[in-house]
């Protein structure tokens, strides 16, 4: 057994480690003074651009505040309504249709998505502004957020609602005490995704937001056309570090068998 | 005298096929009603319907003086078992038992004396801070009806409970439930196709069948009244009679 699990686990900590790797380098070059190619690692490292990043008003700093109000808020939104919407779609007589449609936004790429609806959020004054970003974010994270919850609901816990409320629960007890405990395990898997999902798109936010909106990865795409690498990896740097304590804290319930 | 539920001539169609017709019954105080019928007779769509989880096509529903025919299902203070136990998979037994009462926001104390009561009444001592998934079949359908009894509603509709337990926990809880329902004056609709099973839980027994609602006052007048399954059991014993 332990012959078996010493090359598993050695495999497994080979594979870690080349996945953290360009992570690590990425945060080594955010603090690197002057790095030279071919050298592998810069000659020295500093500290100020990342102190300078909370001490003074930056626009990477912004950007990084309004990647996280934006994606805090999709995942917020597309969870809570995605879970309310599956519940409605999958006792709906004509279910199949509309979970058929709740597959539409992905058939087509985000940035075709965007663009053949970018005439309607012009006229409804949505273009260039965090509002609309986040409308069309929602747009892609919403049915998302649908179609994983579709497979909590069933008839067993049709029965279940119909139990708690002949125990004399009404309808915000019932969701209180029964079924948001029940589906605690899916609504974070849920609320995680969606939120990557904001924190990392691109296609949308850069058509709807017509560039006034600059979001993180914005930034980091920016600072790559102007090859300012320093920046880059700093912006790299702050784009992972979210995801990875979102995952870190809720590692437990992600991961951990329930019920 | 006031009955603590009444049904006067509930219908229910779905689509051509009339499930409920024209059908009506009266529940004593304290009694225990079982209606016999076989699957698809509309048994479960009778139980909703007095549950308030369905609506009739026509009809009236009473509980005492008051038409709770327009009352939801949690303002009528009916519960409705289903066959399946159906306990909450995040609460342990204690929290699944006092659930009722947690919704009454009644104060700690409260909820301990009467859940410690009734896990004391229904034998599930030692087995309160127990998941749903640690229990046998049996234990689950204990807590269930703990559940549902530690209210003490009006009325409970058991739509067959034993239906998915073995021969002898099927017995065990049939003996269990009729003492409990003795001991806390209980009035309950019990439907079953087991016609045993319908003598055994019922002070009365009714027959569904093709919508309509037959109630015989006594075993004998069920007999007289040539109900097959139950000339098939007795036959059946004769034949083990005569064989030995």
């Amino acid at each position: 057994m332990t012959s078996i699990s010493k090359p598993k686990s050695y495999i497994a900590e080979v594979l870690a480690a080349t996945f953290l790797f360009p992570v690590a380098y990425l945060v080594v070059l955010s603090l690197a003074t002057q790095w030279i190619f071919p050298h592998a690692f810069p000659k020295a490292l500093t500290l100020n651009r990342w102190i300078s990043l909370f001490t003074s008003s930056t626009d990477l700093f912004s950007s990084l505040m309004l990647s996280l109000g934006t994606a805090l808020s999709v995942a917020t939104i597309a969870t809570l309504a995605g879970f309310y919407t599956s519940k409605h779609l999958a006792y709906h007589p004509q279910r199949n249709i509309w979970m058929r449609l709740s597959y539409f936004p992905f058939v087509l790429s985000p940035v075709i998505y965007a663009a053949v609806l970018y005439y309607f959020f012009i006229q409804l004054g949505l273009s260039g502004n965090i509002s609309g970003v986040i409308i069309a974010q929602l747009l892609i994270a919403y049915p998302y957020s649908v179609i994983l919850f579709s497979g909590f609901w069933s008839q067993r816990i049709h029965n279940i609602e119909q139990l708690v409320q002949t125990l004399g629960g009404n309808r915000w007890q019932t969701y209180k005490r029964v079924l948001l405990p029940m589906a605690q395990g899916l609504l974070l898997v849920c609320f995680f995704q969606t939120f990557l999902i904001s924190w990392f798109e691109y296609g949308l936010t850069t058509i709807i937001g017509v560039g006034q909106v600059q979001t993180l990865t914005l930034k980091v795409f920016q600072y790559i056309n102007e090859a300012n690498f320093y920046n880059a990896a700093l912006s790299s740097s702050l784009l992972v570090l979210p995801p990875i304590i979102l995952l870190y804290f809720n590692k437990k319930y992600l991961f951990q068998k329930r019920w | 005298m006031v009955k603590p539920l009444k049904a006067k001539r509930i219908s229910k169609a779905f689509d051509s096929e009339q499930v409920l017709d024209d059908l009506s019954l009266e529940l004593h105080e304290h009694e225990s009603l079982s209606i016999l019928g076989r699957s698809g007779c509309g048994k479960t769509t009778l139980l909703k319907i007095l549950a308030g989880l369905e609506s009739s096509d026509q009809g009236t529903l009473w509980m005492g003086d008051k038409n709770v025919g327009s009352l939801s299902s949690n303002q009528r203070d009916i519960v409705y078992l289903y066959q399946e136990a159906l306990l909450f998979p995040h609460l342990n037994v204690f929290e699944n038992i006092a659930f009722g009462l947690r919704l009454r926001r009644l104060d700690e104390d409260a909820v301990t004396f009467r859940t410690n009561k009734m896990i004391n009444q229904l034998e599930l001592n030692g087995m309160q801070n127990k998941m749903p998934h640690q229990l046998s079949g049996g234990q689950q359908q204990r807590v269930s009806f703990g559940r549902a009894l530690i209210t003490n509603p009006k009325v409970i509709l058991l739509d067959e409970p034993f239906g998915s337990l073995d021969a002898d926990t099927r017995s065990a809880m049939q003996k269990l439930f009729k003492r409990v329902a003795d001991e806390i004056n209980i009035t309950a609709i019990f439907v079953t196709h087991n016609v045993k099973e319908a003598i055994l839980m019922g002070d009365r027994i009714a027959k569904l069948d093709n919508g309509k609602l037959t109630i015989f006052d006594s075993i004998e007048a069920l007999v007289k009244s040539g109900e097959s399954s139950i000339h098939e059991e007795i036959n059946f014993w004769r034949t083990i009679s005569d064989k030995h």
